[in-house]
């Protein structure tokens, strides 16, 4: 049961949010908790997702209440488990300067008996306006990624990456972020380096003295999706909070984040991943050299102009349902052949350990199209990155995966953030 | 071939950004030809372009501050390039407030137009900005075509009343038809007519001057009121006035009956030459 009040400028900024997840797709978690009502978005080739979680100091007021239920297993608390078409929900938050004018109030609740969420908008002149918006119910997809264990970090004010997106057409589909320890450079990355058409390739040097914070441990060079990052970036305009960039070498996710004290906002997305053979070798990818798509695993509504898919990146994102699904340990061992693969430069980061160990993500429960062992594959390189974090609980590999998806509440992990 | 410049002022810059985005909105793919004195913008009067052609010349000491160029072979100095202009447009904008930016043409796998930017940015440290504009080499077996127009024998040449009105007229009557008639004479009138079935509309415009005739021979007995008029496509002459964001230091109009108008425009320094053929 969900019951929270906004004001007009907060409603502009909470509708903002839901822009900028439009971005990414077409549907929209609601998903309330004690820690603030959280909203999440993942497309539908699992290559970027995204969350902001306004926290209960953001609202006026807010109210959240679980029913407890006992089942045979164990008791565990229920999530609204509220899933939102964005075609229902953008038009309630569209010409969000008018609302920021005219609403005074905004309240939002849930019946826990019907699947509906009510917005209603107490507008000057003593109008209301009232909205009834069904969800489907279904569990809310988090990612676990672990920020502080990316070894570049960047903290940029949002007008200096807007200044830089301006430099690229809207067609563009992918660009490239290049940094050294004395420069960083976003630019735009093309898969065929002989593309004769009319596509202008553009590049910004950025000096690490314009970062609010900068911090490489690795040269690198990742290519993302652009659309992602503009929708990132129309938020972060909106708060005024800088944005932290989060990310280590291609392949593995990045991680763009807004962390203001009433709202954490966090976009994971895929990078492209380089070739596996050049990927064993080294470790500190300076430049990625012939960069190949690994096989597409996107729904067929995805198309493109040139043949190229965007969404065919490697999704090194992970994909866990907050439900309590049991981690199988069965399962494991057809992880290790599928590791040998690709999992070598986070083998290298282990300290000491096996892998192989992690067990397979839920998330694998799925149909098994190929499709799902490729996702089961970043799955497992995911986990071998967070376990390698937690010695305490290295040897109950087990434990700190199955309690970090039983209770949202359980964050005595420390060091990794599930959010 | 080899072609390197630079432009550091700020006002040159603007104008040339300026100049760039107007080519981009007369011509969507256009030829610039580089010589040691002048830039030209180019579009030339192929069926594919409904026949309109269009001629933008710029003297490169008036922008360049730096301007090095070295043509196909001596005999032939210029250098030709086919580019999409709006590529070259858009790469121009981003460099408001610059501090220097460089052109040049270079090889990246294929030929490129380099435009280099260095940027001041509020921490007072630089920001380099690279576009690389894709281009193709007019081979020399073409330039012919890409020679500067000759201008016609005008039956009537007149000046042209502010581009900005001339638009939202023109732009109104585009909704009902597609050709349009112009029609001016020798006594400052220009006229703009449509003729459907069910209605005609014409604006008038009076007192607007004529330039002093240019050929000697041209003292013909032409009766200064009779008009010359040619009949156009409408959407060419929106094209054309649609391009044109600043009123010009200076703008002609010449019609020959029934054949062709030529509008000869100046903005400062730079001049443009746009042809739209009679409708046939």
């Amino acid at each position: 049961m969900l019951k929270c009040g906004m004001s007009g400028t907060q409603v502009k900024v909470f509708g903002k949010a839901i822009q900028a997840l439009s971005r990414i797709s077409d549907e929209l978690w609601l998903d309330p908790s004690e820690k603030g009502l959280a909203l999440r978005s993942v497309n539908s080739c699992r290559s970027a997702y995204g969350c902001v979680l306004f926290s209960p100091l953001f609202f006026q007021h807010y109210q959240w209440s679980t029913s407890v239920k006992v089942n045979e297993n164990d008791s565990k608390t229920s999530n609204l488990n509220c899933k939102l078409g964005m075609k229902s929900i953008l038009p309630i938050f569209r010409c969000l300067n008018s609302l920021e004018r005219n609403v005074e109030n905004c309240r939002i609740f849930t019946r826990s008996d019907q699947c509906k969420v009510v917005i209603q908008f107490f507008c000057r002149h003593g109008i209301r306006r009232t909205h009834n918006v069904c969800f489907q119910e279904s569990q809310p997809l988090q990612v676990i990624f672990e920020k502080s264990m990316c070894s570049n970090t960047l903290v940029i004010q949002p007008r200096v990456l807007a200044e830089a997106v301006v430099l690229f057409t809207s067609s563009q589909e992918e660009v490239t972020l290049a940094v050294t320890p004395l420069s960083v450079c976003l630019k735009s990355s093309s898969d065929e380096p002989m593309d004769l058409t009319n596509s202008v390739y553009s590049e910004m040097f950025v000096g690490p003295e314009e970062f609010d914070f900068f911090q490489i441990g690795v040269d690198t060079e990742i290519t993302f999706c652009f659309k992602e990052l503009k929708g990132m970036l129309t938020f972060s305009e909106a708060t005024h909070a800088p944005i932290a960039i989060h990310f280590d070498f291609p392949g593995k996710p990045m991680a763009l984040s807004i962390d203001d004290m009433l709202l954490e906002a966090n976009f994971i997305l895929a990078t492209l991943a380089d070739e596996p053979s050049r990927a064993s070798s080294q470790q500190s990818l300076c430049l990625s050299q012939k960069q190949k798509r690994s096989d597409p695993m996107c729904s067929p509504n995805n198309n493109s102009k040139t043949g190229k898919n965007v969404t065919s990146k490697a999704p090194g994102c992970i994909l866990r349902k907050t439900a309590p699904k049991r981690l199988y340990p069965n399962e494991t061992q057809t992880d290790i052949p599928v590791l040998e693969n690709c999992g070598s430069p986070i083998r290298k980061r282990v300290n000491g350990g096996d892998i192989s160990e992690v067990p397979e993500s839920s998330v694998s429960d799925t149909e098994e199209t190929p499709g799902s062992s490729y996702l089961r594959k970043f799955s497992c390189m995911f986990f071998g990155a967070v376990s390698s974090d937690q010695q305490e609980h290295f040897n109950h590999p087990f434990d700190s995966l199955a309690t970090a998806s039983d209770t949202e509440e359980d964050m005595n992990n420390g060091r990794s953030s599930t959010f | 071939m080899k072609f390197r410049a630079k432009i550091v002022d700020a006002a040159c810059l603007n104008h040339f950004t300026r100049v760039s985005a107007m080519v981009a909105k007369l011509a969507k793919i256009c030829a610039l030809r580089i010589s040691p004195q002048t830039m030209n913008f180019i579009l030339s009067d192929k069926v594919a372009g409904g026949g309109v052609s269009m001629w933008c010349e710029l003297e490169q000491e008036n922008f360049f501050s730096e301007f090095q160029m070295e043509g196909v072979s001596a005999e032939n100095n210029a250098i030709y390039l086919e580019l999409t202009s709006e590529n070259l447009s858009r790469a121009l904008k981003t460099a408001q407030n610059a501090r220097a930016l460089k052109v040049k043409l270079t090889n990246k796998h294929f030929p490129c137009l380099t435009v280099s930017i260095e940027l001041l940015s509020v921490s007072s440290s630089s920001r380099i900005v690279t576009h690389d504009i894709p281009v193709k080499v007019i081979p020399r077996k073409l330039w012919k075509d890409l020679q500067e127009p000759t201008v016609p024998d005008s039956d009537v040449s007149i000046y042209l009343p502010v581009l900005k009105t001339m638009k939202s007229i023109v732009e109104k009557m585009r909704n009902l038809s597609n050709h349009l008639i112009i029609e001016a004479n020798l006594s400052g009138d220009l006229n703009l007519k449509i003729e459907t079935e069910l209605v005609c509309v014409t604006t008038h415009f009076k007192d607007l001057g004529n330039p002093p005739l240019a050929s000697e021979d041209a003292s013909q007995d032409r009766d200064p009121e009779q008009m010359a008029e040619v009949r156009i496509d409408i959407r060419k002459l929106l094209q054309f006035l649609a391009g044109q964001q600043v009123n010009p230091t200076r703008a002609v109009c010449n019609i020959v009956s029934n054949k062709l108008v030529h509008f000869d425009l100046l903005h400062e320094d730079v001049s443009l030459q746009y042809f739209i053929p009679a409708f046939s």
